[in-house]
C-alpha cells in the first residue's frame, strides 16, 4: 500500500513538474504582455499596460502579415482538402498490389523535413516558369502561389489521414443505393458520400488552417514578397523582440483556449441532446414538444465559455479607460530616484579617490585621466553601458528613455560641468 | 482503355472520376516525386545566373557535393570541417532530443493511456492547447525565460545559485529544452495511442505473478508499443533534425544547425544549388538513418500514421 | 394485374479473371412475376442481380429489359431498383428523406415529396413516423423503409437481395406474405434471391434453382418440388430421401434402379431427363419423407422398403420417423399431424410404401450439402 501511494504521489509531481514545462513559458509570456518594460520581462513586475497590445494593432507588417497569412490559409486549405480527399477515396479504391506503394508515396511528405519541401517547391516551379517562358512576375513564382503549393504538399497528408479514418467506416452501399436509385456520380456524391464525411472534413480544414498559419520550414523558402505572420514574427523575434509579440501570443492562447472551450462545449451538447432524444417518446418528437437541454446545463465548457467572454469584455473595457501613464511615472521617478541615489553614491566615491590620488599625487606627477571609453563628450564614464544596470541587451533600449527624459528631471546631473574629474 | 481504368471511371463516373485522378496525379507527381527529382538534379548543376541557365555552360557536376566534403577550391583545409561538423553535432543533436523526449513523454503517454476518467479530457486540451501556438512564438517565451534577464536567471541569481547570469543559450541549453518543448505532443500520441489499445488485463496478470514494474514495462508494454514509440521517435528525429526556428531563435553562435546552412545558401550566397545539395544530403541522411530503425525494430511505413 | 416488365439473360456468363462466377445463364422472366434466384451462397445468385441492377458489366450475353439491351447502361438509368441486403438507407436522412431520395435526385419539390412520402408510409403500414432517422426504427419497419424508397423510385423491376435474412422467424414470415402482397397489389416484376427455400416457394410465380453458376431448373414451385431436374435440385429444395444406384431397365417414363442398399425400386423419370436415361447409367432416385406411407413390417404393396425405426420427432405440424434401412441405411419419414394417436414404434421393423409417381428417377449428380 505505501508503496502505492508513494507512486501515485511521484506521478502526481512528475506530471505537474511536466505541466509546468509545457505551460510555464506560455504563462510567463502573457505577463510579459502586460509589463511595461521594453523588453519583454516578468520580473520585477513594473507597470500594468495596455500599450503593446495598442502597438500592435498599428504595426504594419504584422497587420500584413496576418492579411497574407489568411490568404495563404485559405487557399491551402480549399487545395488540402480536395487532394487529401481525393487521395483518401482513391486509396480505398486502387489496386491492392499498388496501394502499399501508392501510401508510401502520399505519407512521405510528413516525413519530409518542412525546408526540403520549400525548397523543392521553389526549384521545380522556377525551372517550369523558365520552361514555359513567363517572366520572373509571373503567376508561377507568386509568394502566394508558392506557399499555398508547398504547403499543400504536406498538409494534403495530414488531411488524407483524418479522412480516410472517417471513410473506412463508410458503407460503399450507400453509394451504390444513391445511383440505383437515379442519382448522377456526382449527386451521389454530393448527397450521401459528402454529408457523411462532414466531420471529417471539417475537421482536416481547421487542421490544414491551422497547419497552415504557423508553418515556418517551408514558407521560409517560398514566401516571396508575401510575407505570413509567422515570417514577420520571426525577423521580429530575431532582431527586434518587443512585448508586442507577446501581446499577440497572448491574444492568441486566449482565442485557442476560447476555441478548445468552444468545442468542448459543443461536444458536450450534442451528447446531451442525443441522449435527450433517446430518452423522449414518439409523441414528443412529433409535436415539437421536445425541450432541448439548455445550452448552460451540465456542461462545464459552456460555463467556463461564458465566464471567460464576461472576462475578456470587462479586461477590454478597462483597458480603453486604463492609462498607466501614472504607473509609469511613478516607476520612472522611482528609477530616478534610485539614480540620483547611485550617482550620489559614485560621486562620493570618485571624491574619496581624488582625495587620495591628490594625496599620492603628490609625490607623482598628475596621469591625464582618460575617460574609460575614450568619450569626448565630457560626460565621463557616466554614460557607459556598464554604469546603470548590469544587463547589456537592454541598455539599447534604456539609454535612449535616459536621454529622453532629460526633462524629467534628471537635469543638472549630466550636464557637462557635473561629474568628471578630468 | 485498360480494364482497371474502365472500372474505375465505371465506379466512379466521368466526372468525378477524372476529377479525382488529376487531383490525386497532381499531388503525387506534380507536388512530391517532380520537385525532389527537380531538387536531386539541380544540385548537380553549377551555380549559374538566370541568363547561362540551360545554355553550354549548363553542365552536371558533383561540385556542390564535393563542397560539402572537401570545401571551397584551393582553400586552406583538406575537409570542409566548418559545415561537416554542423552536420554531423545536428544529427547528433537530434538523436539526443529524441530520446530525451522519448523518456520524458513515455510516462505521461503510459499514464494517459490507462487510467480513466474526466481528469484525462482536460489533460489531452491542456496538452493539447500549447501546439495552437505558433512554434515562433513558443521559441520566443523559451527566449524570453533563458535570456539574461529571464525569469529563470532573475530567479537563480536571485537565490543566489548563481552570481552572474548563466548564459543558457550560448550553451545551447535553452535550444535543447526549446526542441524537445517543440515536439512533445507528437511523441505522446502515437505512444498514447497503442497502449490505449494495449488490454489491462495483460497488465495485471503480470503483476498478478508478481511482476516489479520495470519489468512489466520492459517485457509487456513496450513491446507492445513498439509501433507507436517508433512513430513517435521517428516523428521527432525527422523535426529535429529539419527544425529552423527554434535553432535561429534560441541557438547561441556556435550551435549552427544544419538547416540553417542551407538557409544561409539560399538567402545569404545566393548559392541554390549548393542549398540544394545540401538538402538533398539531409533528406537522404533523414531518410535512410529512420529506415535503419525501423528495420531494426522491425515496423513498417503502415504504423506511421496518426 | 398490369402487363409489367420482362427481363431476359441470354448466354449470359460473368468471369472475375479465372473464376466463372455465372456459366451460360438463359432465363427468361415474365412482366409482373415474382422471380427468385434460389441458391446456396456463392452460387451467384447475386452476381446475376447485380449485373441486371447495371452494377457489373457481364463478359458475354446480355441483359434485357422490357426487351431492351441493357449494355452500357449504368444503374442509374436503368428501370431497376435494388433492395440491399443490408437495406443501406441513408443514415444522416430522415425516414421520409429517404423515400423521396428518388424524387429528389429529378428535382422534385419538398411539397410533393412529402405528399409523396406520406402516401407511402401509409402504404407500408407506418403512419407518421416520416420525421424519424433510420437508426431509431427496427429491423422490420427498416426493411419496409426500403421497400417504399424502392417503389417511390417508380422502377419497371424491383431487385431484392435476401431481404429478409436478418430478421428473426416470425417476422420473416409475416414479410413474406406482405411482400408478396404488395407485388401483386403494385403489379410490377420482383427479382428475389435467397437461399431459403421456403420463401422461394412460398412467394415466387417461378424459380430458377442455382449451383456453382449454373442454373439448374426453372419452373413454378411445384414443378421444382415435385418434379426436380437434377440432383443439386431435388436435394436442396426440401427435404429428400435420396438412394444411390444404377439404372436396371427403362419403360418409357418409367425406370428401374438398382440401389445400393435397398433392392430394386421402380421411379418416374424426372420429366427434363425423359428418354435421357440409359440401363447402365449412375442414378439416384429421390423419395420425399412425406411421399411414405407406414405399414407393418411384412406388409404387402408393390413399392416398399424396409427399415427399422431408430428415433421419432414431434415437430408440432408432423411427425417425424427416423429409420434405418437395410445396410445402415438412414430414412426419413413425416406424417402429417391430423390429432391421431401416435404410439411409438421405436425399435420396431416397418415396411415404407410409396407410389411411383412420388419417387424421381435422376442421373446421379452433386448433392446439396448441409
Amino acid at each position: 500500500m505505501r508503496s502505492l501511494s508513494f507512486m501515485r504521489v511521484s506521478i502526481w509531481v512528475y506530471l505537474a513538474i511536466f505541466f509546468a514545462y509545457l505551460l510555464g513559458p506560455l504563462v510567463i509570456m502573457s505577463i510579459t504582455a502586460f509589463n511595461s518594460p521594453e523588453f519583454p520581462r516578468a520580473t520585477p513586475w513594473e507597470c500594468l499596460t495596455f500599450e503593446w497590445f495598442a502597438a500592435l494593432f498599428q504595426d504594419e507588417r504584422i497587420l500584413n502579415g496576418i492579411k497574407n497569412s489568411i490568404l495563404v490559409g485559405a487557399g491551402t486549405v480549399v487545395l488540402s482538402v480536395a487532394m487529401g480527399l481525393a487521395g483518401a477515396l482513391m486509396l480505398t479504391q486502387i489496386w491492392p498490389k499498388l496501394r502499399a506503394t501508392y501510401y508510401t508515396i502520399i505519407i512521405a511528405p510528413i516525413l519530409i523535413p518542412g525546408v526540403v519541401i520549400g525548397i523543392s517547391t521553389l526549384v521545380f516551379w522556377d525551372r517550369i516558369n523558365r520552361m514555359v517562358g513567363l517572366g520572373a512576375d509571373s503567376f508561377l513564382s507568386n509568394g502566394l502561389f508558392l506557399t499555398v503549393i508547398g504547403q499543400s504538399t504536406f498538409i494534403a497528408s495530414y488531411c488524407m489521414l483524418v479522412l480516410v479514418a472517417r471513410l473506412q467506416r463508410y458503407d460503399t452501399a450507400l453509394t451504390e443505393a444513391a445511383l440505383d436509385l437515379g442519382a448522377t456520380h456526382a449527386q451521389a456524391f454530393r448527397k450521401v458520400l459528402l454529408p457523411f464525411m462532414k466531420p471529417a472534413i471539417a475537421s482536416a480544414a481547421v487542421l490544414a488552417f491551422l497547419a497552415s498559419f504557423e508553418n515556418y520550414n517551408t514558407t521560409t523558402f517560398t514566401f516571396g514578397e508575401y510575407p505570413t505572420l509567422t515570417i514577420e514574427l520571426a525577423q521580429k523575434v530575431r532582431y527586434g523582440i518587443t512585448p508586442a509579440i507577446s501581446a499577440l501570443a497572448f491574444i492568441i492562447v486566449v482565442l485557442t483556449v476560447f476555441a478548445a472551450l468552444f468545442n468542448e462545449a459543443n461536444i458536450r451538447r450534442k451528447d446531451l441532446v442525443a441522449m435527450a432524444r433517446k430518452d423522449a417518446t414518439v409523441e414528443e418528437l412529433e409535436s415539437g414538444k421536445f425541450r432541448v437541454p439548455g445550452f448552460l446545463s451540465s456542461n462545464w465548457a459552456a460555463v467556463a465559455l461564458v465566464v471567460m467572454a464576461c472576462a475578456t469584455v470587462v479586461v477590454v473595457g478597462t483597458a480603453t479607460v486604463y492609462s498607466p501613464a501614472q504607473c509609469i511615472a511613478d516607476v520612472q521617478e522611482q528609477k530616478r530616484i534610485e539614480t540620483e541615489l547611485r550617482i550620489q553614491e559614485l560621486r562620493q566615491r570618485r571624491a574619496e579617490e581624488a582625495a587620495r590620488k591628490a594625496a599620492e599625487e603628490a609625490e607623482t606627477a598628475p596621469k591625464p585621466q582618460a575617460a574609460p571609453s575614450g568619450n569626448n563628450s565630457g560626460f565621463g564614464g557616466v554614460f557607459s553601458p556598464n554604469a546603470l544596470t548590469g544587463s547589456g541587451e537592454e541598455e539599447e533600449s534604456k539609454a535612449p528613455e535616459a536621454e529622453d527624459s532629460n526633462n524629467s528631471g534628471f537635469g543638472n546631473v549630466f550636464a557637462p560641468s557635473g561629474l568628471s574629474g578630468d | 482503355m485498360p480494364r482497371f481504368l474502365r472500372e474505375f471511371f465505371n465506379r466512379n463516373g466521368v466526372g468525378m472520376g477524372s476529377l479525382m485522378l488529376a487531383l490525386v496525379l497532381f499531388w503525387t507527381v506534380g507536388l512530391i516525386i517532380l520537385p525532389q527529382l527537380s531538387m536531386l538534379d539541380f544540385s548537380f548543376r553549377p551555380n549559374l545566373p538566370p541568363p547561362e541557365i540551360g545554355g553550354p555552360k549548363d553542365v552536371y557536376t558533383v561540385e556542390n557535393y564535393k563542397y560539402l566534403i572537401f570545401g571551397p577550391e584551393g582553400g586552406s583545409q583538406d575537409y570542409n570541417a566548418v559545415d561537416l561538423r554542423v552536420f554531423y553535432r545536428t544529427l547528433i543533436a537530434a538523436v539526443f532530443v529524441t530520446l530525451f523526449n522519448l523518456v520524458l513523454c513515455y510516462p505521461i503517454a503510459y499514464y494517459l493511456a490507462q487510467t480513466k476518467g474526466n481528469h484525462i479530457r482536460i489533460f489531452a486540451l491542456m496538452l493539447i492547447i500549447p501546439y495552437w501556438i505558433n512554434e515562433i512564438l513558443r521559441a520566443f517565451a523559451l527566449r524570453i525565460i533563458f535570456g539574461e534577464t529571464g525569469v529563470l536567471n532573475n530567479a537563480l541569481v536571485g537565490l543566489g545559485i548563481f552570481d552572474t547570469p548563466f548564459d543558457f543559450i550560448r550553451n545551447d541549453i535553452a535550444l535543447y529544452a526549446g526542441l524537445g518543448y517543440a515536439y512533445i505532443l507528437l511523441m505522446i500520441f502515437p505512444i498514447y495511442n497503442v497502449i490505449e489499445s494495449l488490454d489491462r488485463n495483460q497488465i495485471e496478470a503480470a503483476r498478478d505473478m508478481g511482476a516489479s514494474w520495470p519489468m512489466i514495462h520492459r517485457r509487456v508494454v513496450i513491446p507492445y508499443a513498439k509501433p507507436g514509440i517508433s512513430s513517435g521517435c521517428t516523428m521527432v528525429f525527422m523535426l529535429s533534425a529539419g527544425a529552423l526556428a527554434a535553432p535561429q531563435i534560441l541557438g547561441g553562435p556556435s550551435s549552427l544547425w544544419f538547416t540553417q546552412l542551407i538557409y544561409q545558401q539560399f538567402n545569404d550566397n545566393s548559392d541554390w544549388p549548393q542549398g540544394a545539395a545540401y538538402a538533398v544530403v539531409l533528406l537522404v541522411t533523414c531518410i535512410l538513418l529512420v529506415l535503419a530503425v525501423m528495420r531494426l525494430f522491425k515496423v513498417n511505413m503502415g504504423d506511421i500514421g496518426k | 394485374m398490369s402487363a409489367g416488365v420482362g427481363v431476359d439473360l441470354e448466354k449470359l456468363w460473368i468471369r472475375f479473371g479465372d473464376f466463372v462466377a455465372v456459366r451460360d445463364a438463359n432465363v427468361k422472366i415474365n412482366g409482373g412475376d415474382f422471380f427468385s434466384f434460389l441458391g446456396p451462397s456463392g452460387c451467384g445468385k447475386t452476381t446475376i442481380l447485380r449485373a441486371v441492377s447495371g452494377f457489373l458489366e457481364p463478359s458475354e450475353g446480355r441483359v434485357l429489359i422490357g426487351g431492351n439491351d441493357m449494355k452500357g447502361i449504368g444503374p442509374n438509368k436503368r428501370p431497376t431498383a435494388l433492395i440491399f441486403q443490408n437495406l443501406a438507407l441513408f443514415p444522416l436522412m430522415k425516414v421520409w428523406e429517404n423515400i423521396t431520395f428518388s424524387m429528389e435526385i429529378k428535382g422534385a419539390s419538398a411539397k410533393d415529396r412529402r405528399k409523396r412520402a406520406d402516401e407511402l408510409l401509409d402504404m407500408i403500414a407506418l403512419p407518421g413516423q416520416g420525421d424519424k432517422l433510420p437508426s431509431e426504427l427496427s429491423g422490420g419497419q427498416r426493411q419496409r423503409v426500403a421497400i417504399a424508397r424502392a417503389l417511390c423510385a417508380e422502377p419497371d423491376v424491383l431487385l431484392l437481395d435476401e431481404p429478409l435474412s436478418a430478421l428473426d422467424l416470425k417476422l420473416r414470415q409475416h414479410m413474406r406474405t406482405e411482400l408478396r402482397e404488395i407485388q401483386q397489389r403494385v403489379g410490377i416484376t420482383f427479382i428475389y434471391i435467397t437461399h431459403d427455400q421456403g420463401e422461394a416457394l412460398t412467394m415466387s410465380d417461378n424459380i430458377a434453382v442455382m449451383r456453382a453458376g449454373v442454373i439448374d431448373q426453372i419452373g413454378d414451385g411445384k414443378t421444382v418440388y415435385n418434379d426436380p431436374s437434377t440432383a443439386f435440385a431435388a436435394s436442396f429444395v426440401g427435404e429428400n430421401n435420396v438412394f444411390r444406384g444404377k439404372v436396371k431397365q427403362v419403360s418409357g417414363d418409367t425406370a428401374l434402379i438398382s440401389t445400393n442398399r435397398s433392392g430394386d425400386l421402380l421411379a418416374r423419370i424426372s420429366t427434363a431427363n425423359q428418354g435421357k436415361m440409359q440401363p447402365g447409367d449412375d442414378a439416384m432416385l429421390f423419395i420425399r419423407p412425406e411421399a411414405f406411407a407406414l405399414a407393418p413390417a411384412g406388409a404387402s404393396g408393390d413399392h416398399f422398403v424396409t427399415a427399422t425405426v431408430t428415433n421419432e420427432e414431434f415437430e408440432g405440424n408432423v411427425f417425424n420417423i427416423f429409420m434405418e434401412g437395410d445396410g445402415g441405411k438412414e430414412l426419413k419419414v413425416s406424417l402429417p399431424n391430423l390429432g391421431q394417436s401416435f404410439d411409438s414404434h421405436k425399435g420396431e421393423a416397418m415396411t415404407l410404401q410409396y407410389d411411383v409417381q412420388n419417387a424421381v428417377a435422376l442421373p446421379a449428380g452433386e448433392l446439396a450439402t448441409e
